[in-house]
């Protein structure tokens, strides 16, 4: 066992205790002297030209503090890629989806701004629309961007092998066509920015998945120096990858307060946050699968219809992950992938852990019925096909630590698999599947995370990072590992993140890269730091600074903690040699720089990869499709946890946003008009409580090389693996492929009768 | 609109207010009494994060007029401890590992306050029901559940892990 004090062990995370008094201050908790509130005009229509806006009458009420529409924006337009720049963060010449941002007010209290906001006449012309990604890449559909021909956000091709041969050389083959509309990220806080524009700089309150990221950006749209943009830190509610990018609320915010002279506060709506920050892209994926007599995957090929929506946010990213996870979870030499992301008059989708769940889901259920069909346990088919150190996937990455057969291993011992596969009543069912995911991919010059640590006179020590806290500990796991480099107990330890003034460029809370590369510049920094106290200790010890070790607070010589130096008196010694003791560190990810999403998609592409299995066992009402979800058991390959309890939480999270969320419930609906009809709590089917069961965790240790202490990431190959094996149960259960997600009960319903029909060998036509 | 004063009982503390006849209690307790503690999650009552005590029951505070609280005994997340030490059902939620982002955490705790106080040991399906209007996106229920059979006394599951051993060795020493 390895000798560690802090990581490695299960302890309450200290960062959540202001969350459970109440005193942790959101967004939206905060106000400032003189402070104004803003609200939105949004456009009524799903595409439309703005012809002019008249504010004279908003301008008049009292109360109103000041008014933005598009003539005070440059035109700058936001991408995550220099080749997407795509957003006006507000619209110049027309908007692209119904809700999209027209013009802001800040005024004395909401309601006046609100009220304000209505009294804004603007001149439309309504332009013809598309809604539906397969109309809007057809020809002479209508152009969300004139520049962008055929609607096609983002092409991802890969074509690595033979598929075509490999699949007429495979013993069995099989296909099958999924689709899923859009999914919310359901982060609890709604969106809420407060700003306060002054002549020196603006500073800014808001939820962010990285400070850095959003503060190049806003200076940007702002037309100001970075320097000048200063993101602060503050609690937040959440990401789940909807927090990823600059959003026009930031700017808004920035620039009412720039005109009104006042701090303002924007708070969205539950309604706002649904439709107006991101979306979870829809899809439609047809996958392919071959195997050989023996099980082993010949090749897999791929053709996706991803809804981008109206801007082209993380698109490339979005619409290569998935190939990506795969090609990392099982080997096989042939792969093709095709995926059209289509722009839409609809709101803009990111990132989100499972997505497509189309993608992932799909496979997982075609490998079932090739399973079956061979007369093999779907578990041995996912151990003859799981990569290992070492292996090399077509896009030519190379696996680092794997701990993937050992998650199939132990999920399966746990959940009693073998007791249970094809042994289970009529109308009970149990699923497995496996995946990998990447971690800290390259993401060019802000791609990497600093930090700096420093000493206070009484022996506690100061982390400065940029990381982010969105709410699944990163501050509490920058602290434990600092305490575990340095030797002092966590409670020693205070952390200063997320402040764009403060703190050194950090990658964000993206590519699950917080703990290894954030956490890896904190380790290297305190590394750093320690031997400049490692300096003065050797004086105060008469010993070889190589021969020492720091551990609860003191510096000892390795095998004799008798004789110790405190790191507080170490510390304060080298204070009065005129000495201060400040580390640093940087991680920076390691892949192939020349690796680009869609013009290259070769190379290294990420640090490292967890693995996870997830089992889930399911009971389907046959009368009425209902699916009761019994349990789910997960294991993760974290590399090595930092605190058990977190991977834990993490493991929770990506299975209620997987199994319950991802399968069974969640949706958005459209009416034909463009308009979404559930961007709200009680008609999005968000799972309650009761809606899920326990969720059993298993922690796999792999002691990734390039992780600091071994970790890799917290839990998020769960948040796949759980759709494939909730999916996977729900076939078992009623002995068919459901085709589409969410799994409702009227869909399952419909797989059932399809199925019964084509046993009954009838037709539906008469 | 004109605006009323009103007496509320928050915390155990009289307060007078001045308010808007239509402002609901959220909106005074976060902007006139600064408690932000209660949460604005979705403004028409299906997320629970505005959760508060009135007279002992959880209650949405954002269904309710700020006028109708009047002559009620009302308990918001920051009456629970004294700034300073959680209270033991905070303290439970804090080492169960049931607050992560926390935004749920405050409407949470005080549902759970409720059920604890209505009933001396929920079972698992009690919990879960009683929580059931309390949406939490991080933690998938399981923690909180247990951090609610811990808290009533009843036997929740340890999890160690293999490289945990020191843990119990520590506890049996």
């Amino acid at each position: 066992m390895t000798d560690f004090s802090v990581v490695g062990k299960r302890r309450p995370r200290l960062d959540t205790i202001p969350r459970a008094l109440g005193e942790a201050k959101f967004s939206a908790d905060l106000g400032l002297p003189g402070m104004v509130y803003g609200k939105v005009l949004r456009s009524p229509y799903p595409h439309a030209r703005i012809l002019n806006i008249d504010t004279s009458q908003a301008e008049r009420l009292p109360g109103v503090k000041a008014i933005i529409t598009s003539k005070d924006v440059m035109p700058y337009k936001w991408g995550v890629f220099a080749y997407t720049r795509d957003q006006q963060l507000l619209p110049l010449d027309k908007t692209r989806y119904l809700g999209e941002e027209v013009a802001a007010v800040a005024a004395v209290d909401e309601d006046t701004a609100a009220e304000a906001a209505a009294l804004i006449r603007v001149e439309w012309e309504p332009l013809p629309y598309v809604i539906d990604p397969l109309a809007a890449l057809e020809e002479g559909a209508p152009l969300v961007h004139e520049d962008k021909p055929g609607n096609v956000s983002v092409r991802i091709f890969v074509d690595e092998g033979d598929v075509d041969n490999a699949m007429a050389d495979a013993y069995l083959v099989d296909e099958g066509e999924f689709t899923s509309p859009e999914e919310n990220y359901c982060m609890l806080e709604p969106y809420a920015v407060v700003a306060n524009y002054e002549s020196t700089g603006v500073d800014i309150w808001c939820p962010n998945a990285g400070p850095h990221m959003k503060a190049r950006p806003i200076s940007n749209a702002l037309g100001i120096p970075t320097s000048m943009v200063r993101v602060r830190k503050v609690h937040i509610g959440g990401h789940h990858g909807g927090r990823s990018e600059v959003s026009p609320a930031d700017f808004m915010a920035a620039l009412l307060s720039k005109k009104a002279r006042r701090p303002v506060k924007l708070v969205y709506t539950r309604e706002e946050n649904m439709n107006c920050v991101r979306q979870v892209h829809g899809a439609r994926t047809w996958v392919r699968a071959g195997v050989t007599k023996e099980g082993k995957l010949v090749g897999l090929d791929f053709k996706l219809i991803m809804d981008g929506g109206a801007y082209a946010s993380t698109g490339p990213i979005a619409a290569s992950v998935a190939y990506q996870m795969i090609e990392e979870t099982y080997a096989m030499p042939n792969l093709r992938y095709e995926a059209i992301r289509a722009y839409t008059n609809k709101p803009p989708r990111g990132m989100y852990p499972h997505h497509p769940r189309t993608t992932y889901g799909g496979l997982e259920m075609v490998l079932d019925a090739l399973a079956e069909k061979l007369g093999m346990d779907p578990m041995e088919l996912r151990l003859r096909n799981s990569v290992y150190e070492g292996y090399v996937t077509p896009t030519k990455t190379v696996i680092s630590s794997c701990g993937q057969i050992e998650t199939i291993q132990r999920a399966a011992e746990k959940a009693g698999w073998k007791e249970k596969y094809g042994k289970l009543p009529p109308g009970r069912g149990i699923g497995m599947s496996s995946s990998a995911c990447l971690i800290g991919f390259p993401m060019g010059i802000r791609g990497g995370s600093g930090a700096f640590v420093r000493f206070n006179e009484d022996g506690d020590a100061t982390v400065i990072s940029g990381v982010v806290d969105n709410g699944q500990g990163n501050d509490a796991m920058i602290a434990a590992i600092a305490a575990e480099e340095l030797g002092l107990p966590i409670e020693a330890i205070k952390v200063v993140t997320a402040d764009t003034s403060m703190t050194p460029s950090d990658q964000g809370a993206y590519s699950q890269a917080s703990t290894i590369l954030s956490g890896g510049a904190v380790k290297a920094a305190a590394a750093d730091a320690k031997r400049q106290l490692f300096d003065v200790a050797a004086d105060l010890l008469e010993a070889n600074k190589e021969d020492l070790v720091a551990r609860d607070g003191k510096i000892f010589i390795k095998g004799s903690p008798e004789k110790s130096v405190s790191l507080a008196k170490a510390a304060r010694t080298a204070l009065g040699r005129d000495k201060a003791i400040l580390g640093r560190g940087d991680r920076w990810p390691k892949g192939d720089h020349k690796r680009e999403w869609v013009s290259n998609p070769r190379g290294q592409l990420a640090s490292a990869f967890s693995y996870g299995t997830a089992i889930a066992e399911v009971e389907v009402d046959m009368e009425t499709g209902r699916v009761k979800l019994l349990n789910m058991t997960a294991a993760h390959d974290c590399g090595y946890p930092i605190n058990p309890l977190s991977v834990e939480q993490q493991m929770h999270r990506s299975a209620l946003e997987a199994g319950p969320a991802g399968v069974m419930l969640e949706r958005h609906a459209w009416t034909a008009a463009g308009q979404n009809i559930n961007a709200n709590f009680t008609d999005y089917w968000f799972p309650l409580a009761t809606d899920v069961p326990n969720i059993e965790t298993i922690i796999v240790t792999t002691n990734d090389k390039f992780g600091p202490f071994g970790a890799k990431e917290g839990g998020l190959s769960i948040s796949i693996a759980m759709i494939g094996a909730v999916a996977n149960a729900i076939r078992n259960a009623i002995g068919t492929t459901v085709h589409d997600f969410p799994m409702t009960p009227d869909v399952v319903l419909r797989a059932i009768e399809a199925r019964n029909e084509s046993e009954s060998g009838s037709t539906t036509h008469e | 609109m004109e605006q009323v004063l009103i007496k509320l009982t928050v915390n155990g503390r009289e307060e007078d207010v001045r308010v808007s006849p239509h402002k609901t209690l959220l909106e005074v307790l976060r902007d006139d009494l600064s408690l932000t503690g209660a949460k604005n999650g979705c403004e028409d009552g299906s997320c629970g994060t505005c959760t508060v005590l009135l007279d002992g029951a959880a209650v949405r505070s954002c269904l309710l007029l700020a006028m109708e609280a009047q002559g009620h005994e009302i308990v918001t997340i920051e009456g629970l401890s004294d700034g300073q030490n959680m209270s033991p059902l905070q303290e439970i939620f804090v080492n169960q590992g049931a607050v992560q982002c926390g935004f749920c955490s405050p409407g949470m705790i005080l549902t759970a306050k409720a059920l604890l106080d209505s009933a001396s040991s929920p079972t698992e399906t009690e919990i879960r029901e009683a929580i059931s209007g309390n949406l939490c996106r991080c933690t998938g229920y399981t923690k909180i559940v247990e951090a609610v059979m811990a808290a009533s006394g009843q036997p929740v599951p340890v999890r160690t892990h293999p490289y945990e051993g020191d843990v119990s060795e520590r506890a049996a020493s």
